[in-house]
C-alpha cells in the first residue's frame, strides 16, 4: 500500500496536476485574503477560508478526475489489479496521496497566518478548527472525485460529473430547505465559528467512508462485467 | 501450475469462452495461439484474476484463484497486452514500484530491482523516462515489471508485437530462458514464433478449446506425406509420361514455370508412398534432370488453418 501512496503522490507532482493544484488554490486565497481580511482590517485567519471552502468545488476535481479514470484508460489498472493488493488497499492509498496534495495546501496557507501575527492575534482555536474542517470537507470532497473517476475511462467526464455533484449541493439549498443537509459547504461554515460539531463531523466521515465504499463495490463490480 | 477447469466468461448473450478446461505442469512453456478475438486475452485476464469468470474456476499452484486471490496473484507476473506502463516513471522506480505492490521484502528491494534491471537489458536506460523509451525498451519494462518479486508463473500476453526483428529475437531467447526456471504462458498470433519458443500450444477459436498438443504433433497431423514438389529440366515433355512409368503417382501438378527454362511439379502418390526414390531412378532413366526436390513441410499455420477451419465448421 506504502508503494501505492508514494507513486501517487511523487506523480501529482511529476505532472503539472499538484502545481496547478497548489497555485490555483493559493491565488484565491490571496485573493480571499486581500478581500476577506486585509480590507476589513481584521485578523481573522479563518475568514480566508469561509469563502475559500468554495474554490475546492472547482479544483478537487482537478486531483480526483485522473485517480481511476486515467488508469484504466492506459491499462495501467490491469498492473494494480493483478497485483497482491486488495481493491480497498488501492482505494485506500489513492485516497491518502490525494489527502496529502491538500494537508500540503494547507501547510502553505499558514503564509497568512504568519502575515496575521505581524499585525495581531489570529485567534488559534478557530484557526485550526478551521483548518481541521477544512480538510474534513476536502477528503468528503476527494472521496466522491475519486466514486466519479471510478465510474469512467474519460477523465473529463469524470471531472464534470464532480463539479455538477459540488455545485448542486452548494447552490440547492436555495431553492428549497429540503436540501440544507445535502450541502457540504454548509456543513463546513459551522466550523469557522470554531465550533466543532459532533454531527457535522460524522456526516464529514460518513460521507467520506461511503463514497469509497461504493468506489470499492465498482471497482470488484467491473471485474465481473468487464 | 495452472489448472484451468470449465471456465465460461459470458458478456450478456455473447459467449467469450465456453468451457474452456486446460493444466499447465510446471516449467511448461505454452503458446496461446487463435485468431483475433478468439479469446486468448479473455482467458489470460481470468488466470491473472483481472477478471472473473461467469463460471468455472482457476487454481494456480494449488491456490484457487477466485477464493484466494491475494495469495494467488502472488505466485504470478502478468504482462498484460499493449504494454500498460506509467509514462512518467523511470524504468528503475517503475521496476520499485511493481515490487512494492508485489510486496517484495524491502530489505532486498534495491537489491532485487537491480538485478532485474540488468537481466532485461535495462541498466543503460534506467533513469529515463519511459516515455522517452522505444518501443523494444518500453517491452522489456513491461517484463521487467512482471520478472519483479519472483513469480513462478509468467503470463505474456502477444509479448512481440511491434518490435524490429532484432527485438523479437532478443524477447524469444529472453523467454526461453525464463522458460528454465518458470512456468510461462504466452498468446501470439504468430505461429512460427509458438512453435520455436513453447513446448505446447493450445489453440482457441470463438471462445472454444480446439486443440492442445505440442507444436510437433500438431503440424503432424495435417502433414502430407505423399506428395512431393520436383523441380526438373524436361526438354523433351516426357514428365507426362512418368505417370505410367511409376505407379504409385496419382498426379502431376505444374505449379510454376520459372525463367530458366525449368518447371516446378507436385507430385502426389496413391496411399502414403514415398515416392522420392523411383522418381529420383527414373526421371534420369528418362533424360529429365531434377534440379530440386523436396516434401512439402507442414507447419503450424497449416495446423492451425485447418483446426480453425474445422472449428468454423461444427
Amino acid at each position: 500500500m506504502w508503494a501505492v501512496i508514494k507513486k501517487e503522490f511523487r506523480s501529482y507532482f511529476c505532472s503539472p496536476v499538484g502545481y496547478v493544484f497548489i497555485g490555483l488554490f493559493l491565488l484565491m486565497f490571496s485573493i480571499f485574503f486581500y478581500t476577506d481580511v486585509v480590507d476589513y482590517g481584521v485578523t481573522n485567519f479563518e475568514y480566508i477560508f469561509y469563502s475559500g471552502a468554495t474554490v475546492l468545488t472547482f479544483i478537487v476535481p482537478i486531483l480526483t478526475m485522473r485517480i481511476f479514470a486515467e488508469e484504466r484508460k492506459s491499462g495501467t489498472e490491469q498492473l494494480l489489479l493483478t497485483s497482491p493488493l486488495s481493491l480497498t488497499s488501492i482505494t485506500l492509498a489513492k485516497f491518502i496521496a490525494a489527502t496529502l496534495v491538500i494537508v500540503i495546501t494547507e501547510l502553505c496557507t499558514f503564509m497568512y497566518f504568519a502575515i496575521l501575527c505581524h499585525f495581531g492575534t489570529p485567534d488559534i482555536v478557530k484557526s485550526f478548527v478551521t483548518l481541521g474542517g477544512f480538510l474534513l470537507l476536502a477528503m468528503s470532497y476527494i472521496s466522491f472525485g475519486m466514486l466519479a473517476s471510478s465510474l469512467t475511462e474519460n477523465q473529463i467526464i469524470a471531472g464534470i460529473i464532480t463539479i455538477g455533484f459540488f455545485i448542486s449541493s452548494w447552490f440547492l439549498p436555495n431553492f428549497n430547505e429540503i436540501f440544507d443537509n445535502l450541502s457540504l459547504i454548509n456543513l463546513f461554515s459551522k466550523f469557522v465559528y470554531g465550533q466543532i460539531d459532533i454531527a457535522d463531523t460524522v456526516t464529514f466521515v460518513t460521507f467520506t467512508v461511503m463514497c469509497l465504499l461504493l468506489t470499492i463495490t465498482i471497482l470488484q463490480r467491473r471485474k465481473s462485467v468487464r | 501450475m495452472i489448472e484451468v477447469k470449465n471456465i465460461t466468461k459470458k458478456y450478456g448473450s455473447f459467449t467469450a469462452l465456453d468451457n474452456v478446461s486446460f493444466e499447465i505442469k510446471e516449467g511448461e512453456i505454452m503458446g496461446l495461439l487463435g485468431p483475433n478475438g478468439a479469446g486468448k486475452s479473455t482467458t489470460m485476464n481470468i488466470i491473472t484474476g483481472y477478471i472473473e469468470p461467469t463460471s468455472g474456476e482457476i487454481l494456480i499452484n494449488g491456490i484457487n484463484m477466485l477464493k484466494k486471490p491475494k495469495k494467488a496473484k502472488r505466485e504470478i507476473g502478468y504482462m498484460p497486452e499493449g504494454v500498460p506502463l506509467y509514462y512518467d516513471l523511470t524504468p528503475k522506480e517503475f521496476v520499485t514500484y511493481m515490487a512494492g505492490i508485489k510486496k517484495v521484502d524491502k530489505k532486498v528491494l534495491k537489491e532485487k530491482v537491480e538485478k532485474i534491471l540488468s537481466e532485461t537489458g535495462l541498466a543503460d536506460v534506467k533513469n529515463k523516462l519511459i516515455k522517452n523509451l522505444s518501443r523494444g525498451y518500453k517491452q522489456r519494462v513491461s517484463m521487467a515489471g512482471a520478472l519483479v518479486g519472483e513469480p513462478k508463473i509468467l503470463i505474456l500476453d502477444e509479448p512481440t508485437v511491434g518490435l524490429d526483428p532484432k527485438q523479437i529475437a532478443e524477447i524469444r531467447s529472453l523467454i526461453k530462458k525464463l522458460g528454465k526456471d518458470h512456468t510461462v504462458i504466452l498468446s501470439s498470433h504468430i505461429l512460427s514464433e509458438v512453435s520455436q519458443i513453447c513446448d505446447k500450444v493450445i489453440i482457441i477459436n470463438k471462445g472454444k478449446l480446439i486443440a492442445i498438443d505440442t507444436p510437433d504433433n500438431l503440424e503432424d497431423k495435417v502433414a502430407n506425406d505423399n506428395s512431393v514438389y520436383v523441380t526438373v529440366e524436361d526438354v523433351d515433355n516426357k514428365i507426362e509420361q512418368m505417370k505410367e512409368k511409376i505407379e504409385d503417382i496419382k498426379e502431376i501438378k505444374l505449379i510454376k514455370e520459372n525463367d530458366d527454362g525449368t518447371k516446378k511439379y507436385l507430385i502426389s502418390a496413391n496411399g502414403k508412398t514415398d515416392l522420392r526414390k523411383s522418381i529420383f531412378a527414373e526421371f534420369a532413366k528418362e533424360n529429365i534432370t531434377i534440379f530440386e526436390m523436396k516434401k512439402p513441410d507442414a507447419t503450424l499455420e497449416d495446423a492451425f488453418m485447418q483446426l480453425i477451419g474445422e472449428g468454423g465448421d461444427k
